[in-house]
C-alpha cells in the first residue's frame, strides 16, 4: 500500500519531462499569482483574458518576420518580442477606444482584443505552409512538453515582473487604490498602468506555453482570487497568492501523470477546486464561517424576551422551558440567547435556573420602560387597546436613549402605562448624584434644587433648597414638591422642566414595587 | 388618472405619528405633519437625520413601523399615480441613448398599456411637460449633451408627464451653478402655479428661506414645520445641528431674511 503510494507520488518526480514542467509550471504560476493580485483589485480579469488572446497575433507576427527575412525558423525571441508589442498595442488601443468614444471599457476590450485575436488567425492560416506552429498547442498548451527555452523565458519574466512588483510596490498599491490621489502627489499614474499591463502581457507569454491561452486568465486570477478570501493586506495577499498557484501546478501535474490528462486542464481544474474550498472553509469570508455567524447571532428580540420574562417573573429564578412561554422563538435559539447573555454578564446562574445581574437588572429595565412607553405612546396617538402590545412589540426595538427620552417628555413623563403598570423610572438621568428636571423624578425621591430657569421664576425655590417629590395628582399632569418645611408646591409639566436638581442618595423610604 | 384638480381642501401630504427605524436607532420618530396643496416646500437638515427616508415613506418606498401616510386623502400605498419622484442627477447613467423626449415620455409608461403605443393624448402631455420646464426646443436631444440644470428639468418634465399633483425632488440644486439654480427654482415655482405640490430634499440653509413658502426641519423627529422665518431661527438650528452654530450666526435670529 505504501509502496503504492510512493509509486504514485515518486515515480513522477523521477521523469525529467516531469520536473521541467513543474519548475516551469511554478514559476509560470508564480508571477501569474502575484500579477493577479494587482489584476483582480483594479477589476481586469477580462483584460487578463484579451491579452492572451491577442498574443496569438504578435507570435505569428514574430515567426513569420524572421521566416521571411532571415530564414530562422521558429525564432523564440522574436516571437516573444512580437506577442509583447501585439499585447501594448492591444491595450492602447482599447484605451484609444474607451476615450475617444461613448463605448465603455468591457465593450472597448471585447472589440480590439478580438480584432487583433482575429488577425492573428488569419495571418496564420495564410502562411500556414511558412509557419509551423500548432495553433492548438497555442490554444491549449502543454505543460508536459515544456522546452528548455520555455524555462529560460518563463524565469526571465519571472525575474523581471517580480522586481518591478517588489521595487515599485507602493505606486501599484496606491495607483490600484486610488488613482486620483496617485496622480495628485505626482505619481505617473499612466505610465504605472502601462507598467503592469506590460508586466500582465511578460506573465501571460510565458505561461501561454504551458496551459495555452483560454486557461491563462484562470492562473492569472484563480489563485488571487483564492488569496483574497483569506488576506486583507496586499503583501500577504501576494504571498498566499503565490502558494496557491504553485500548490495549482503541483496539484495538477499529478492528477494530469494519474489520469493521463491534459496538463494545461488538469492544474486549471485543481486550482478551482482549491478556491472552491478555500471558499467554503476561509476563516473570514468563508462560507462556512458566515453560516456560523449567522448561526450564533442571537437575535435581538430573543434576548430582549429574556430580559422581559426574568424582569416579570420578580427575582425568582427561570429556566429555560420557562423562559420558553414568554419568548416566542424556537428552544435552541433561546438557550443560546441565555448563554450568550450569560457570557455579557447580564444573567447568571442559581438554582436550577437564571436570575438578572445587577447590569441585566438595568437592561431589562431599560427595555421594560421602552415598551411601556410605546403602549403610552400608542394610546396617545389613539391606536386601538387589542392593539397596544403586540405593536408596542414591534417598536420597543427602538429603545435608544434619544427616542424614549423624546416619548417620556412628549406623553409627560407618565409613571403607568395603559394597563396600570409601572413604568421603570430614567435610570441614566435618576442616579444619586446627577443633576436632572423635576420632571423626571418621581414620588420619594430627594433632590437639591441647582437652579430655577425663567419660565419657572413664579415658584418659590431657590438654589440649594432641599426637596422632596410628592406623588402626582390630576392625572400626572402636576407635579408636586415637598419642601423642608412641609409646605407643598404644586407645578405643571413646563414648570417642572424649567427647574434642575441634583438627585439626593436618599430613596430608601420610597416602597419598591416589582 | 388624477387629471382634474383635486379638493383644494385636502392636504397634498399628511404624514402622522411616522416611525421608521432601521435596526435600533429609529431613522424617523413620530413625525406629524400636514403639507397643503399648491406649496414649495423644502426638507432640510443634517446628514443622516432621515430626508431621504422621509420622501422614500411618502413615496410608500419604505414600510413604516408605525404611523401612516396619505397623498390627497388616499393612503399611500393607493396614490401611486398621483406622486412622482425626480432622482439625483447621480443616479442616472448619461451615456444611454436616449432623448430628451423619450425620457418624458416614459412618464407616460405608466398609463400605457403594453399593447398599444403612447396616443395622442400622451404626446399632448409630454408637450405640455417639456413646455412648462422650458425644454422644447430640445426634445430630439440625447440626454447626455445637456447642461446639470436641463438635466435636472429633463426629469422634472418625466415626472410632470406622469400627471402627479405632488412631485418629490432630492437634492436638485446639488452641483449646479447659481444661474442654473435660479433655472429650476423657475420651472419649481412654474409648477407649483400650476397647483402641483413640490417637497424638495435641499442642503443649502443659506438660500432656504428664499426659495420655499415652508420649511420642514428633521433630524429624526420633527423639528420645526412652517414659514421659514419661523423654521430658521438660530436656537432650533442649534439644536438640530448641534452645536455647529457658527455657519448660522449670518441668519437672523427669528426675523425676516433680507
Amino acid at each position: 500500500m505504501i509502496e503504492l503510494l510512493a509509486q504514485a507520488f515518486i515515480g513522477p518526480i523521477q521523469e525529467t519531462y516531469f520536473q521541467k514542467a513543474l519548475i516551469g509550471g511554478s514559476v509560470a504560476a508564480i508571477v501569474c499569482s502575484v500579477v493577479g493580485c494587482l489584476v483582480i483589485l483594479r477589476r481586469m480579469a477580462f483584460l487578463g483574458d484579451a491579452l492572451s488572446h491577442a498574443m496569438i497575433a504578435g507570435v505569428a507576427g514574430g515567426y513569420l518576420f524572421m521566416k521571411l527575412l532571415f530564414q530562422v525558423e521558429a525564432h523564440a525571441p522574436a516571437m516573444l518580442l512580437g506577442s509583447l508589442i501585439a499585447a501594448i498595442v492591444t491595450v492602447a488601443s482599447i484605451g484609444f477606444v474607451s476615450r475617444v468614444s461613448r463605448v465603455k471599457d468591457d465593450t472597448a476590450i471585447g472589440i480590439m482584443y478580438t480584432g487583433v485575436f482575429a488577425g492573428g488567425v488569419v495571418l496564420v492560416s495564410i502562411f500556414r505552409n511558412y509557419i509551423h506552429i500548432d495553433l492548438m498547442h497555442f490554444i491549449m498548451g502543454d505543460v508536459l512538453g515544456v522546452a528548455d527555452h520555455d524555462l529560460w523565458v518563463a524565469a526571465i519574466a519571472a525575474c523581471i515582473v517580480l522586481s518591478v512588483i517588489v521595487l515599485f510596490f507602493r505606486s501599484f498599491q496606491l495607483t490600484s487604490f486610488d488613482p486620483v490621489m496617485a496622480a495628485s502627489i505626482g505619481m505617473p499614474v499612466v505610465l504605472i498602468d502601462y507598467a503592469l499591463t506590460t508586466c500582465v502581457s511578460l506573465v501571460v507569454v510565458s505561461a501561454v506555453s504551458m496551459v495555452g491561452v483560454i486557461l491563462v486568465v484562470g492562473l492569472l486570477i484563480t489563485p488571487a482570487a483564492t488569496a483574497y478570501l483569506l488576506s486583507d493586506r496586499l503583501e500577504r495577499m501576494m504571498l498566499m497568492s503565490a502558494v496557491f498557484g504553485v500548490t495549482s501546478v503541483v496539484g495538477g501535474l499529478y492528477l494530469c501523470v494519474w489520469l493521463d490528462s491534459a496538463g494545461g486542464g488538469a492544474i486549471m481544474l485543481f486550482c478551482t477546486f482549491q478556491f472552491l474550498v478555500v471558499l467554503v472553509v476561509a476563516p473570514n469570508y468563508g462560507l462556512l464561517a458566515r453560516w456560523f455567524r449567522l448561526r450564533r447571532m442571537v437575535p435581538q428580540e430573543v434576548m430582549e424576551d429574556v430580559l422581559g420574562a426574568l424582569a416579570r417573573g420578580g427575582g425568582k429564578p427561570l429556566d429555560a422551558a420557562a423562559m420558553a412561554s414568554f419568548a416566542e422563538t424556537r428552544p435552541d435559539r433561546l438557550s443560546r440567547a441565555v448563554r450568550a447573555m450569560a457570557r455579557e454578564g447580564l444573567l447568571q446562574e442559581e438554582r436550577g435556573g437564571y436570575i438578572l445581574t445587577a447590569n441585566g437588572e438595568r437592561e431589562a429595565n431599560r427595555i421594560l420602560r421602552a415598551h411601556r412607553l410605546w403602549e403610552t405612546y400608542l394610546q396617545h396617538v389613539g391606536a386601538p387597546a387589542e392593539e397596544l402590545h403586540p405593536r408596542a412589540r414591534d417598536l420597543e426595538h427602538v429603545h435608544d436613549k434619544a427616542s424614549v427620552d423624546y416619548l417620556d417628555d412628549l406623553l409627560g413623563h407618565p409613571t403607568t402605562d395603559p394597563h396600570g403598570r409601572l413604568i421603570p423610572e430614567n435610570h441614566v438621568e435618576c442616579r444619586p448624584g446627577n443633576v436632572c428636571s423635576l420632571s423626571l423624578l418621581r414620588a420619594g425621591k430627594i433632590a437639591a434644587v441647582e437652579s430655577v430657569a425663567r419660565e419657572a421664576g413664579a415658584i418659590n425655590l431657590r438654589p440649594g433648597d432641599q426637596i422632596a417629590m410628592g406623588p402626582r395628582s390630576n392625572g400626572g399632569s402636576v407635579w408636586t414638591v415637598i419642601r423642608k418645611d412641609g409646605s407643598v408646591i404644586a407645578m405643571d409639566h413646563h414648570t417642572a422642566d424649567a427647574i434642575k436638581a441634583r438627585v439626593m442618595d436618599n430613596d430608601r423610604g420610597t416602597p419598591r414595587r416589582p | 388618472m388624477a387629471t382634474e384638480m383635486p379638493d383644494n381642501h385636502v392636504p397634498a401630504i399628511e404624514v402622522k405619528n411616522l416611525t421608521v427605524s432601521f435596526g435600533p436607532r429609529p431613522a424617523l420618530l413620530d413625525v406629524s405633519t400636514t403639507i397643503e396643496q399648491g406649496l414649495l416646500v423644502g426638507v432640510i437638515g443634517p446628514n443622516g437625520a432621515g430626508k431621504s427616508t422621509l420622501i422614500k415613506a411618502i413615496l410608500g418606498f419604505v414600510k413604516p413601523d408605525f404611523g401612516s401616510v396619505r397623498i390627497l386623502g388616499s393612503p399611500a400605498d393607493r396614490a401611486r399615480g398621483s406622486v412622482a419622484y425626480v432622482p439625483q442627477r447621480g443616479a442616472v447613467d448619461w451615456d444611454y441613448p436616449i432623448t430628451v423626449g423619450e425620457v418624458a415620455m416614459m412618464g407616460r409608461y405608466g398609463h400605457v398599456p403594453w399593447w398599444r403605443d403612447p396616443g395622442p393624448q400622451d404626446r399632448a402631455r409630454v408637450d405640455q411637460a417639456l413646455e412648462m420646464v422650458r425644454m422644447s426646443e430640445f426634445r430630439e436631444r440625447q440626454i447626455g449633451q445637456l447642461s446639470g440644470g436641463q438635466q435636472q428639468r429633463v426629469f422634472m418634465a418625466r415626472a410632470l408627464a406622469q400627471g402627479a399633483d405632488v412631485l418629490l425632488l432630492d437634492e436638485p440644486f446639488s452641483g449646479v451653478d447659481a444661474a442654473t439654480e435660479r433655472a429650476i427654482l423657475d420651472v419649481l415655482n412654474r409648477a407649483k402655479a400650476a397647483g402641483r405640490t413640490l417637497v424638495v430634499v435641499h442642503h443649502d440653509l443659506a438660500t432656504a428661506a428664499e426659495y420655499f413658502d415652508r420649511l420642514l426641519l428633521i433630524k429624526q423627529r420633527l423639528y420645526a414645520y412652517g414659514p421659514p422665518q419661523a423654521v430658521l431661527n438660530s436656537e432650533l438650528l442649534s439644536e438640530v445641528y448641534e452645536g455647529t452654530l457658527k455657519i448660522f450666526s449670518a441668519l437672523p435670529a427669528g426675523g425676516k431674511p433680507a
